[in-house]
Parts: structure tokens; sequence; C-alpha cells
């Protein structure tokens, strides 16, 4: 198993930062190797990754997610072979510390690929300083979701949230 | 192609041991078998190649999701969907001579499979009140005729107006409008016969009455349960979804009165190992329980989590989760603790140890999925079983996170679609008051006739105009006999249907066949090639495009006939731009949005690969109960069972048939094969009734009306039902079904469980002998 752990320090509001991160779809803007994000709800998340000739798809559980402070994922596999957490904390009213710590177990063939670990935790990086570059030069988020996810399950941000208005009758 | 039988088959009934495993090479053979019996084999590429593609023809079959754009098989389809889609693009055809030259009456003797080999209807046909033919009617006097009919009616509840799975949401959406601008709520649909059971029970439990999972829960899921449910022939392609599972570390426990096929090993055609190897087992556990037992099971099952939490404090129940998502915990545990273990082991027919390895699996299992179907819902008891499978789920907090949740399994292409657009008889204030602010119209707020009440309301002469939008109503009815008589009273029936069948030949004083478009044909309007579209099971709104020349010049599409008929029949009375709804369907799905949550923005959205997802609200953290939390249920049950002497019969579908159609006397995986007037019992029940097998008997109801209800001439075949269970193919035993049968609280009839005794009886008239292959 490798660890990654990589923090870099933005020059937004921490609410920025972690507004624009919720926004899973645009991803491929920021990451050089996610290829593709699709979220299927809340809590789970698909992703097409494209690093050297390999393409790898998975999908993503949300198991932990609270506004402006953390969020937590790991692939669906049992036992799953990637998990791990972001966090957000403020270091002043303008700037935030986002730290990434990622756990990645061997795995398919890209994980038998030698410096497989080295190789991620350099796109770890890079996201990340993508991510500062992409965030600091818009200076607004993209969109945001303050709902909070606990045990994969979502906590809405208000009572009767927009993706809950739908109909609601018995349906034979 | 081979052309449309002149007579019935005449084959004998062979009868050989069950098949232990589905699909495969077979699967393949027998739809490709199929296809080019009724069409040709461009038409069958073009239509098994588009089929569930984007921008393709959405099957007309089963409502199962289909993968996600960019992971579908160039081949994504099953057997059934394959023969489904041809039986529609068949290039047989139902003129104005085939009419000439069969009366009503005669027709009315064929069988179901006869009726729907004859082919596409072609053009509008009426039978006149003193005439045992139809004749063929101009579009414009058909529908003035009609129209005509309904503005005579002394209340406009004297119609009704019935859907079936097969209509898009355009239509739908259209009739629900026609009928409730023109007055009325009498919108019984197919619903009231499959799964309006389930939509009941997750309504008042969950406060959604969808099913809350997707097919990617399903490849994630760690154990799954399939309770009266046989995917292998109602919705093939969930095998695909069950091997993906089961690849990915899950487990599967069917429960089942029947040992399907399916439900134990799964050949995927598309496969290596389903071509040539032994597939993939899909039942790691399989509870042979008996028909209605399914509350009792799940009572067990929660008995027993209760009783290890309380072994083990703290580590069996999820106590966040039903500390802050739900309420009535107390009760419900109270109540699931004082059952007995006699009377749950009784009413299932299980062993205790049987109900305790179900446990353990549960145990080890952190995302549970139950999967149900007309097993659990044409039960007396469906709704309380529906609460118990949902009081099961919550107590591990099996809701709302990924692999996990409740899975109503809906069977009909847009069952699920039909419903959302307001296709029911009891639609909600603010559904009626969203009409009322965009048609500016005061749509009635008065309840309707579901299906049952409809039969009930024709019967009593309260009905004088059933228009049917799709669908075999008189077949997929229950009560037969009282739901033709029912039928025969009305003034005027009118059927839009593609194909033949007894929804022809059971009608009103005057009747009317209106041909429509198929699902798999090109619709040009006058605003050009248009598409519908549809709603999984999983609550994917997606569209369907046609793809092959209509079969007829004179077929209008569904939305044309209601735009039409409407227009005529309401003319200024409504401000409803009917014509514009019938040129360009954009028209009518932009007025959805504005009517229907979820469905903003529906034309651009849906034109997206893959279509809608509408997010269910559970998965949202939304429960929208009377508690405003998911609600723990407390649900009693009686030890009704059959008397002595007595068993307990379901319809059931054979694996060659379609809803009510069969398209061939042949049940392949039960080894039953050209016949189906047969009944299915278990050996020692057989002992103990003194039945020998290939033995003719009749079947009669037993219900508390004395009434006599009676299929004649069923020939015994010994079958692993479960014990005091028996089974017969639907619609052939819909005669035995009493109209008052109904599951409490949704109305909907109890196919699954009538109370039948057996009569000596004869085979029909040139019946061959039955060929015995042990």
């Amino acid at each position: 198993m490798s660890s990654i752990e990589v923090s870099v320090e933005v020059r937004v509001p921490v609410r920025t930062a972690y507004d624009q991160w919720t926004q899973f779809k645009s991803f491929p803007r920021i990451m050089n190797a996610v290829q593709r994000v699709d979220q299927i709800g809340p809590a789970m998340t698909r992703w097409r990754v494209k690093t050297g000739l390999l393409t790898k798809e998975f999908m993503a559980e949300i198991v932990e997610q609270e506004p402006d402070s953390h969020i937590a994922w790991r692939s669906v596999e049992r036992p799953p072979w990637l998990w791990g957490q972001v966090s957000f904390r403020a270091a002043a009213p303008d700037r935030t510390v986002i730290t990434v710590n990622m756990h990645i177990e061997p795995h398919g063939l890209s994980g038998r690929l030698p410096d497989s670990a080295k190789r991620a935790r350099k796109l770890v990086r890079e996201s990340l300083e993508n991510f500062k570059e992409f965030i600091e030069g818009l200076g607004d988020a993209s969109g945001a979701w303050r709902g909070s996810i606990h045990n994969g399950r979502v906590s809405p941000a208000e009572p009767n949230p927009p993706r809950s208005r739908v109909p609601k009758w018995p349906v034979g | 192609m081979k052309k449309a039988p002149k007579h019935e088959p005449d084959e004998p009934l062979t009868v050989s041991p069950p098949k232990k495993w589905a699909a495969g090479v077979p699967a393949v053979t027998h739809a490709l078998e199929y296809s080019l019996d009724q069409t040709s084999l461009r038409t069958t590429a073009t239509t098994l190649l588009t089929m569930n593609q984007v921008g393709g023809i959405d099957c007309p079959g089963c409502a199962w999701a289909d993968p996600a754009p960019g992971h579908r098989h160039m081949n994504e389809y099953c057997e059934n969907g394959a023969k489904h889609i041809n039986d529609e693009a068949t290039g047989r055809r139902v003129t104005r001579e085939f009419f000439r030259a069969h009366p009503v009456s005669w027709l009315n003797e064929q069988s179901d499979l006869w009726l729907n080999q004859q082919g596409r209807l072609t053009e509008p046909m009426i039978k006149r009140a003193d005439s045992d033919y139809y004749e063929p009617i101009s579009w414009a006097d058909a529908l003035d005729l009609l129209a005509d009919e309904l503005k005579s009616l002394d209340s406009p509840d004297e119609a009704c107006f019935y859907t079936s799975g097969r209509a898009s949401n355009e239509s739908a959406f259209v009739l629900q409008l026609f009928a409730r601008a023109f007055g009325t709520n009498n919108l019984p649909d197919c619903s009231n016969l499959c799964h309006e059971t389930s939509g009941f029970g997750l309504h008042e439990t969950l406060g959604t009455g969808k099913g809350t999972v997707s097919l990617d829960d399903i490849h994630q899921s760690d154990l799954i349960f399939l309770v009266g449910q046989n995917p292998a022939t109602n919705h093939p392609r969930q095998l695909s979804a069950l091997e993906e599972c089961k690849d990915n570390g899950g487990k599967i426990i069917s429960v089942n009165t029947l040992p399907e096929a399916g439900l134990m090993r799964f050949k995927n055609p598309q496969q290596v190992r389903g071509v040539i190897g032994d597939g993939v087992q899909i039942s790691d556990q399989f509870l042979h329980i008996r028909s209605g037992g399914d509350l009792a099971l799940f009572q067990g099952l929660n008995k027993l989590l209760l009783e290890a939490e309380d072994a083990n404090p703290g580590t069996v129940l999820d106590h966040d989760f039903i500390a802050r998502y739900t309420s009535g915990f107390e009760e419900f545990a109270q109540h699931a603790r004082s059952i007995s273990w006699d009377d749950i082991l009784t009413a299932t027919q299980l062993t205790r140890e049987e109900i305790e390895e179900a446990h353990d699996h549960v145990m080890h299992a952190g995302r549970v999925i139950v999967c149900w179907a007309m097993g659990v819902t044409q039960q007396r008891q469906g709704v309380p079983t529906v609460r118990e499978i949902v009081n099961f789920l919550m107590l591990r907090g099996n809701l709302g996170r990924v692999g996990c949740g409740a899975s109503p399994v809906r069977g009909h292409s847009n069952v699920q679609g039909d419903r959302t657009m307001g296709v029911w008889e009891q639609m909600p204030d603010e559904f009626l008051d969203a009409l009322k602010s965009e048609f500016r119209f005061e749509p009635p707020r008065h309840h309707g006739y579901d299906a049952v009440k409809a039969v009930k309301a024709m019967a009593e002469g309260k009905v004088k105009v059933f228009l049917s939008l799709a669908g075999n109503f008189v077949r997929a009815a229950p009560d037969t006999e009282v739901t033709d008589a029912a039928m025969r009273r009305c003034k005027i029936t009118a059927q839009i249907s593609t194909k033949l069948s007894k929804a022809h030949t059971v009608t009103g004083e005057t009747a009317l066949i209106l041909p429509c478009l198929g699902r798999t044909e090109i619709d040009i309007q006058s605003g050009g090639v248009q598409f519908v579209t549809v709603e999984n099971t999983s609550s994917e709104v997606h569209t369907s495009f046609g793809k092959l020349r209509p079969a007829s010049r004179l077929l209008l599409s569904e939305v044309a006939i209601l735009c039409r008929l409407a227009n005529r029949t309401l003319g200024d009375k409504v401000d409803i731009p009917w014509l514009e709804f019938e040129a360009d369907y954009g028209n009518i799905r932009d007025r959805v949005a504005q009517i229907i949550p979820g469905f903003y923005d529906f034309n651009r959205r849906v034109a997206r690969p893959g279509g809608i997802k509408l997010p269910n609200p559970v998965n949202e953290g939304v429960y929208a109960t009377a508690t405003g939390k998911a609600m723990f249920t407390v649900n009693d049950w009686d030890m009704s069972a059959a008397p002595p002497g007595h068993l307990i019969l379901q319809s059931t579908r054979s694996h060659d048939q379609w809803n009510t159609i069969p398209y061939t006397n042949n049940d392949r995986y039960r080894g039953i094969h050209g016949r189906r007037n047969i009944i299915m019992i278990n050996p020692e029940d057989m002992v103990d009734l003194g039945l020998v097998r290939g033995q003719f008997v009749d079947i009669i109801g037993v219900w508390h009306d004395d009434v006599d209800r009676r299929v004649e001439g069923f020939e015994v075949i010994p079958y692993p039902t479960s014990r005091g269970c028996a089974a017969a193919y639907y619609p052939e035993v819909q005669p035995l079904v009493p109209l008052d049968s109904v599951a409490a609280i949704s109305n909907q009839p109890t196919s699954k469980g009538i109370v039948v005794r057996l009569e000596p009886g004869t085979p029909p008239p040139g019946t061959k002998p039955t060929e015995w292959h042990d």
C-alpha cells in the first residue's frame, strides 16, 4: 500500500475552495489524468482516469462529507483499493490549506508497474497545484453542494433540497 | 419471415425436467429464430443493433435500466426483449380482408397466441352495434364517432381511460390531460395490476413510490434478495447485473415458490464462460417459500436481527440511522419480538435453520438490496409485506447508501413513467393545481376508478365509454367472466393498439380499433421526426427513436390519436393546443417541465446521452412521509391458508410470453412445451390429493361469494412447487381470481394467492397424448 499526503495553500476563503471541490464533474478541467467524472448521486461518483497508455474506470463512494471541513471517499470494491480524504483548513479569512491524504493498494495492471506509488504522488501534487491555479484564477466557485454525508448517507442542507423535488406519489 | 398461422397450433404436450440454468446459446438461437419468423434479416438487424442504445429504440419490453452510455454492449438486449421488439416489427399484417373473413365472435374463440400471430393492425376499423364484423372506417369518422359518444355522456365519469405500460411519457401525459380536461379522473392503468402494492407500501414508509436503487447499486451490493421474482423470464437483463454483483463478491438469496432456472444459474451469452462454460451460480441460498409467506419471512429475519442486537448490543443495528432518520422503531421492535417462531415457520414453510442461514448472510453484508415483483405484490398481504421489507432494510441502515435499497422491479417498459406523468386515479392536489395553473381549467378533484373499480363500474352500467391506450385489459384484469361481461355492457370501446388481441374481440356494443405506430417505427409529424421518452425502473428518463418504416401509411401515433380525439371532444372548451402537441412532442415536454417536479428543462436534458436520472429523495436524505422520517411499521398477518384438500394457485407467465401474450406454447426453462392448459403441482400434494400425472382436472376458485369460478381441462404436471402451492399460466387462470380478492390498501388483484380445489376433468377435444421425458 502506498500512502500519500500532499498539502497546498490557496488564496481563497475556505468556503470557496470547498465549494469548488464539490463540483466533481469539473475535475477533468483541473486534473490532467481525469478524463471524466459522473456524479451518479450525492455519494457516488464514477471516474475515468488515464495515466500513460492505461485508462481506468472506477466508482468511488463518498463516506463522509462536512461543508468547509472535509470529504472522505473510497472506491466501492470490497475491500477498497483506494481511499482518502481531502480536508480544508482556514489559514486566514482569504487563505485555505488543502490537504489530501490518499491510500492506494496496488491494483490491476497499473498497480504492477514500477514506481506506481511515486507516480500517484506526483499526480496528486500536480492536481493540487492545478486546483490552486484554477480556483485562485477564478476567485469564485463554479457551484456548490452544501449537504453533508455521514457513513455514506446524505443529510441535506435544507429540508426540501432541489434534488428531492421529484414526483413522490405512489407508483404502481 | 413465416406467414401468419391459419390454424391454432396442434402439438402434443411434452414435459421434461425443469432446466437448471438460464440463457446461454439457446437464448440467442431462440431469439433469432422467433425474430426471423416474424420479419426480415434486415429488420431484425436494425431492431437488435439499435435496441437500448443511445439514440436507438428503447426496448418496449421490460423496464430494466440500461448501463451508462459508453458501457453498453453492442447487443444490449435479452432473448425476451429481442422477441418482443420483433413481435412488434413483424412483417405480418392484419388487413380489412382479414376482418371481412373472420367474424368477431369467431375471433373471440381463438387463442391469445393465434390472434397475436396474425400481425400488425393497419387501418382503423369499426364493429357496429348490429354487426359481428369489423369494417374499415376513416380516421376522421372514427374519432368523430368516439368524440360524439364522449360528448353525449351524462357525466364525464361515465368514461374510462386505461393505460398500459407501453405508452410513452408523451402519450400518457396527453391522455391524463385529456381525461381531466374532459372532467374525470377515471384513469385505471396496468400499474393497478402489477406494482400498485409496492407504490403504496413505499410511499407510506419512505415518502416515495419508486425504488431507490440504480444499476450501479445492484453491481456493488453485498447481498441481494430476489423475492417473488423470476428475472430470467420477466427482466432477463437483470441477470447480467446480478452476474456483475457476484463477480464483485456479492451474494444472492432468492425467495420463491418455484425454483426457476434463472434463479439457479446464468450463462451470459456475451461471456465466454456463458457460451462454453458453466456460467455463474446466481443464488447462494434458495428459500422455497410458501406462497404469501414473504411477510413472515422478513418478520423472522427482523426478529433474528433484534435478538442478535440484544446479544451483542451496538453491533447489529444501525442505531445512528434509526435515531436520526426513522420513527416508530420501539413499537415495531416490540411487535417483531412478540411473533412466535411457530407462526413464522408455518407461514413460510421454511425451517428455522434456513431462516438463520439467510440471517447469517445478512449479518455479513454491509450493503443489502431487496428486489421483488408480482410474487409479493399480487398477494392479499402485499402492502404489509413491502412495509416489512422496508423495516428489514432500515434495521441495518440499508437505505440511502451505495449498494443498498428497495427495488420493486417493474415489468413493462414505461409503467413507471406513465404514473410519473399523472396517470393515476388519485393524483394529489399539488399536481392538479399545477395542471390548473398551466392550462387554466379546473381538474376534477374526486378520485376516479382504478382497474378493479372500473370493471365494477362497467358491470353496473356506470361506465359507457372505455378507451384503452395500448394494453389488453380484458385479459390482464381478474375475474375474466365478470370483466368480459362488464366490457360488453359499454356503449363503445376503443382500443389504441398495434396488434390484434382479445381487447378487440371482447367489446362494447360498438367497438373501434385505432391502430397506432409501434415504438420501433419512425414517427414523423408536421414538426418533423419525433422521439418519445420513457422512464425505467431506476427512474432514468431517456429517449426512444423509431427506426423502421411504419407497418402502414394509415397508422397514427398514440399522441396524434389522442390529440385529435381531444380536439374533437373538447373543442374550444379548454385552451390546450392539442394540434401543436401533435405536431411536435417537444411542445408536450415543455408543458411537462412546467407541471411535474424534477422535469425542468426536460427537452434539453433528456436529449443528452443517457437522459435524465430522477433523484430518489431517500438517497438525498429526504423522507417525505407523514412524520418527515422513514417509518417503521407494525404489520399483522393472519394465518389463513388453503383448507385441507385445496391448493394456493399462482398465475405465472411462461418463458415465451410477454404479459398476456404467449409467443409460442413453450415454457423452455420449466421443460413444458406444446400446450398451456396445465397445472403444476408438487408431487407430494399430488399423492395427498389422489392425483396422477397427466390427469385432467377442472380448477375451481374458492371465494366467499360462492360463485362458480372454473377453468376446465387442465393437465396435472408434477413440478417442484412449494407444498400446497400450485402454478398455472396467466392469463388462462385469470377467471379464477375474484374481482373482490384484492390486496388490502392497494386494491391490487391477488393473482398469486388464489385458493382452488380440483375436480376430475376431461381433456379438450382433439388433445394429443402427452409425451413425458423423465
